[in-house]
């Protein structure tokens, strides 16, 4: 029998949208890593000017209506950044705010403009076909799993994974994979290329002044995106003092050298869930579907304004929803102490 | 006809819980796929795997989640992990189910759940394969939850999201896929269907309680095959029922849904 060689079978005709290479990423955090202890605090605003930038690849922390850093979604759009590329694996309401707001350019699509239970918000949805029509908004398609592993490979400081899904679905043809033939075993595999972005955010439980971050509940694709993105921006429910990471180092999802900003913000993933402190405001995401349903967009101008635009902070926007009383609320309903 | 004492839900529920088998490593969804797997759990199969996508292995559920990541899915889980670990344990070989739904199907069991109309000029884009496409493509068997309507069962998908058997026997496996995985069953509002073995089609093998074969057939836009021996699945029972209200979804989250 010949002997396997590799050759590539068949290749997909979409595009990549981030073009950072692992040896640029290399250089880059070689520098980056010298920063390790330094005292990261900053407000919200300060780090979105300072890390994010027009035209950036950003990749957000949180999956479906859990651990989404609003707070940071709320200043991008306030602070009017444009052309993003944005990893889309498992996104809905962070995505969808960022979407309507006109920030977006591309994007690798794993899921988009979905709220799970609560439907698709049509106003979104319409848009988004329209920027697709248009040619406005350039999507390359995986699904969240290929994501996933874009990710991790880029996390791995190598440029692609070999993965068994994919073939023999039409998201292949529109995706940057390529199919080949395993050299070991004669398989055939699709490869997927790493994403190395420019920045990405992630909302956590607790982190100290560095940077040292932990999480609760499920980590969906964090790992791999804090390791590999040049610009890391933790915000956190609380700070609290590096011997209590010492106590629990375990429970560190994200250690301080791949961390640029820290910016402590409570309640800063409302109105999704915070597992373990605060559960999803499921009247909030019920009046924004129903603002969404307004086909002239004008409900939906309302929503923003009354939440994003009328406001200059994430404190000023957690009083607009109800305060103290209803983030007890949720915590009540997060540990089950109240019915839904 | 006799007024019945479920709704769609709760019958839809019970026919796909008692498909699962004791033991069984499952990937389920929000949804009725969680009710199918709880009452399944609850009643002759104490002892299946119930993994959620975001991370959540085996997790004992307070209450019913309203997504495959929010705190109700890791709650007392036995080990709550990332997602790459998720898909890996599929592509391992681990997981014998999963449960997914799409907005079109096609007789050979393949999902759209991006686009209807042209890719580039879409008449409607929907959300894209979350984790519906390494789920059908890894795990040994997938079961379909939809809606049992024309224009979900079509000849031809627009696209193909999740593959099922493409366009028949070995094509899976032609194109790559790992061997021995595919569509096992497809769960409707008023039909249970499998896969033929020789073709790779669907076809109808049960039919829900009140459907005539006519109503299935008038509702499935290609050529159905149909079964020798065609069973007439049973309604939910007492128990069945009982589970699912007191013990699954005592607040009717889900199966409220199925009331209208």
């Amino acid at each position: 029998m010949a002997k396997p060689r590799i050759e590539i079978l068949e290749e997909g005709s979409g595009q990549i949208f981030s073009t950072i290479t692992p040896n640029e990423f290399r250089e880059h955090m070689r520098e980056k890593v010298r920063n390790a202890w330094q005292d990261k605090r900053m407000d919200i605003k300060t780090a979105i000017e300072q890390f994010v930038h027009d035209g950036d690849y950003l990749t957000m922390g949180g999956v479906s209506f859990v651990r989404l850093s609003m707070a940071a979604v709320h200043e991008i759009i306030r602070q009017k950044k444009r052309n993003l590329n944005l990893a889309a694996g498992t996104r809905t309401y962070d995505f969808n705010l960022l979407l309507d707001a006109g920030c977006v350019k591309n994007i690798d699509c794993g899921y988009i403009t979905g709220m799970e239970v609560f439907g698709i918000p049509y106003v979104t949805r319409k848009r988004a076909e329209m920027m697709i029509t248009s040619g406005e908004m350039g999507i390359s398609e995986y699904d969240n799993a290929s994501m996933a592993w874009r990710h991790k490979a880029a996390a791995m400081g190598i440029p692609f994974l070999p993965i068994r899904n994919m073939m023999g679905a039409d998201a292949f043809k529109h995706s940057a994979a390529k199919k080949i033939r395993c050299p070991f075993t004669g398989e055939v595999l699709v490869l997927v290329p790493a994403i190395y972005a420019d920045v990405c955010i992630i909302h956590v439980h607790r982190c100290d002044i560095y940077g040292n971050s932990q999480i609760e509940g499920a980590l969906n694709e964090d790992l791999g995106k804090s390791k590999s993105a040049k610009k890391l921006i933790i915000t956190t429910e609380k700070i609290i003092d590096t011997e209590e990471i010492r106590l629990s180092p375990d429970r560190t999802l994200i250690p301080c050298f791949y961390v640029d900003a820290v910016v402590e913000i409570p309640y800063g993933a409302h109105p999704n869930n915070m597992p373990g402190m605060y559960y999803v405001d499921i009247d909030h995401m019920n009046e924004y579907m129903k603002a969404s349903r307004d086909p002239s967009g004008k409900a939906f101008e309302q929503y923003y304004e009354k939440y994003i635009f009328g406001v200059d902070n994430f404190d000023e926007y957690l009083e607009t929803i109800g305060g103290k009383k209803r983030i007890e609320y949720l915590e009540d309903l997060e540990h089950l102490r109240v019915r839904e | 006809m006799e007024k019945k004492n479920y709704n769609i839900f709760e019958l839809m529920a019970v026919v796909a819980a008692r498909e699962i088998e004791d033991g069984a490593f499952i990937y389920i969804g929000t949804g009725i796929p969680m009710l199918a797997t709880s009452l399944a759990q609850n009643m002759h199969a104490p002892n299946i795997v119930p993994v959620f996508e975001a991370g959540g292995i085996a997790p004992q559920m307070p209450t019913l989640p309203l997504s495959v990541g929010c705190s109700r899915t890791t709650h007392r889980t036995i080990r709550t992990c990332d997602m790459p670990e998720i898909f890996e344990m599929a592509q391992l070989g681990v997981a014998h189910y999963a449960f997914l739904g799409g907005a079109q199907i096609d007789k050979y069991g393949n999902l759209n759940a991006t686009v209807k109309g042209k890719y580039n000029a879409p008449e409607v884009r929907w959300p894209g394969s979350g984790g519906a496409n390494a789920f059908g493509s890894l795990c040994w068997r997938t079961m379909i939850i939809m809606n049992h309507e024309k224009r979900r069962f079509v000849e031809k998908v627009d696209f193909i999201t999740t593959p099922g058997y493409i366009d028949g026997p070995g094509a899976r496996e032609r194109a790559g896929l790992p061997p021995g995985t595919g569509p096992y069953r497809v769960f409707t509002d008023k039909a249970l269907l499998d896969f033929e073995e020789k073709t790779k089609r669907i076809r109808l093998i049960g039919l829900l309680p009140g459907v005539s074969i006519d109503n299935v057939v008038e509702s499935t836009g290609f050529e159905l095959l149909i079964k020798d021996g065609l069973i007439n699945v049973p309604p939910p029972t007492e128990e069945e029922l009982r589970i699912l209200r007191e013990k699954v979804d005592p607040y009717r989250i889900v199966l409220g849904r199925g009331d209208q």
